[in-house]
């Protein structure tokens, strides 16, 4: 086997310098056609758009003159719709105006016709209340009158009475009083009496004269068969 | 038994006095008889017992002595009373002298029953049966006590 002048893994690097180097070369002409093709290709896409565009812009145009002319028609016609309407309703208007003005009329001619009633009704009203009121104040008045009369009548008998009970029982407590300090009265001049003659015939009265009264007595008893 | 009550009740004239010659008389039968501690009387007392008959004494005995006594207690119960009610307490001889007058006008055994009452000012006041009768200077004023009155008023005016 010759020796090669480099090894193995030289070789290898070498050969796969060289393929990267066709796959480049391969790669960038690829690219370079794709470049020419595109550029070829948007050109004639950009002729194809100013036609379109063009065409566009001519049947635009052609389209607004239609929507124009449309457009005035519509607006004529409409103008002829809104004048008929706008008599329609001044028509209508004027009509329903009329109507309300009568019925506002009548309903005002009613109003004041319910209140000319209401008024008279009221014044009717309130001068029967202003009578009955009258009346039923005078009776009141009469009642009132009526009943002061009787309870004066009555608190003047009760007073009197009162007056009268209490002058009676003034005048008994009095007279109770009265007689009761003088019998306590005649009680002190009879104990002071009693008290005067015992102590007086106690030191006065002699054996002789007690032993007389005794015998007095017992015979008053035996004559008063007392003593039997 | 009538005849020792008879005898004591000659001279005896008031309750009191009857009960207490009664005791002085069974205490001397009762030292004559059983003997015992010696008794003192006074000269009344002694004088009493002394004025008994011996025929009086010779009623008792050491056997009959305590049945005469409680013979003599119930007889005394019977015997009337008239209880009087006096201004003053009288002596021995006020209650002879009284005792005699009431025994001379309403009969013998007749007992008295003498309570002192002051308040009568003067004369007594007698309770017979349990009925009591003011024969005194006090209700003779109190019967008069509205005439009284009226005249001593006379003065005040």
């Amino acid at each position: 086997m010759p020796i090669l002048p480099v090894d193995a893994v030289t070789l290898v690097v070498i050969f796969t310098l060289i393929i990267i180097t066709l796959l480049y070369l391969r790669e960038y002409n690829q690219r370079k056609k794709l470049e020419i093709t595109g550029d070829k290709f948007l050109k004639e896409i950009k002729e194809k758009g100013w036609e379109n565009l063009h065409q566009s812009i001519k049947k635009s145009q052609a389209i607004l003159g239609q929507a124009e002319l449309e457009g005035i028609k519509v607006v004529a016609d409409s103008k002829i719709e809104t004048s008929k309407m706008g008599q329609d309703f001044s028509k209508e208007l004027s009509e329903s105006l009329d109507s309300s003005k009568q019925t506002i009329v009548s309903a005002q001619n009613q109003l004041l016709q319910f209140m000319a009633d209401l008024q008279k009704r009221s014044q009717e009203f309130e001068e029967a209340s202003k009578k009955t009121g009258e009346q039923r104040i005078n009776q009141l008045f009469d009642r009132i009158e009526q009943r002061l009369a009787d309870f004066l009548v009555q608190t003047e008998q009760k007073t009197t009475t009162s007056i009268e009970l209490e002058l009676k029982s003034t005048r008994q407590l009095i007279e109770t009083y009265k007689n009761e300090q003088l019998k306590l009265i005649d009680e002190n001049i009879v104990a002071m009496m009693e008290q005067t003659l015992g102590m007086v015939l106690g030191e006065k009265l002699s054996l002789k004269d007690q032993l007389d009264l005794i015998y007095e007595a017992l015979e008053k008893a035996k004559v008063e068969k007392f003593i039997v | 038994m009538n005849d020792i009550l008879s005898i004591i009740l000659k001279d005896t004239y008031s309750l009191s006095q009857l009960k207490h010659r009664l005791r002085i008389l069974k205490s001397s039968l009762l030292k004559a008889f059983f003997g015992g501690e010696n008794l003192t009387f006074s000269p009344t007392q002694l004088s009493w017992l002394k004025s008994l008959p011996t025929e009086f004494y010779q009623k008792f005995n050491k056997d009959n002595v305590y049945q005469i006594f409680t013979e003599i207690e119930k007889e005394i119960s019977k015997l009337k009373t008239l209880t009087i009610y006096l201004t003053f307490e009288p002596d021995e001889l006020t209650l002879t002298q009284l005792g005699a007058y009431v025994r001379t006008n309403f009969g013998p055994n007749f007992l008295l029953d003498i309570k002192l009452k002051p308040d009568l000012i003067a004369g007594p006041a007698l309770v017979w049966k349990g009925i009591y009768k003011d024969y005194s200077l006090k209700a003779k004023l109190e019967a008069r006590k509205a005439e009284i009155l009226q005249e001593f008023k006379k003065f005040l005016r």
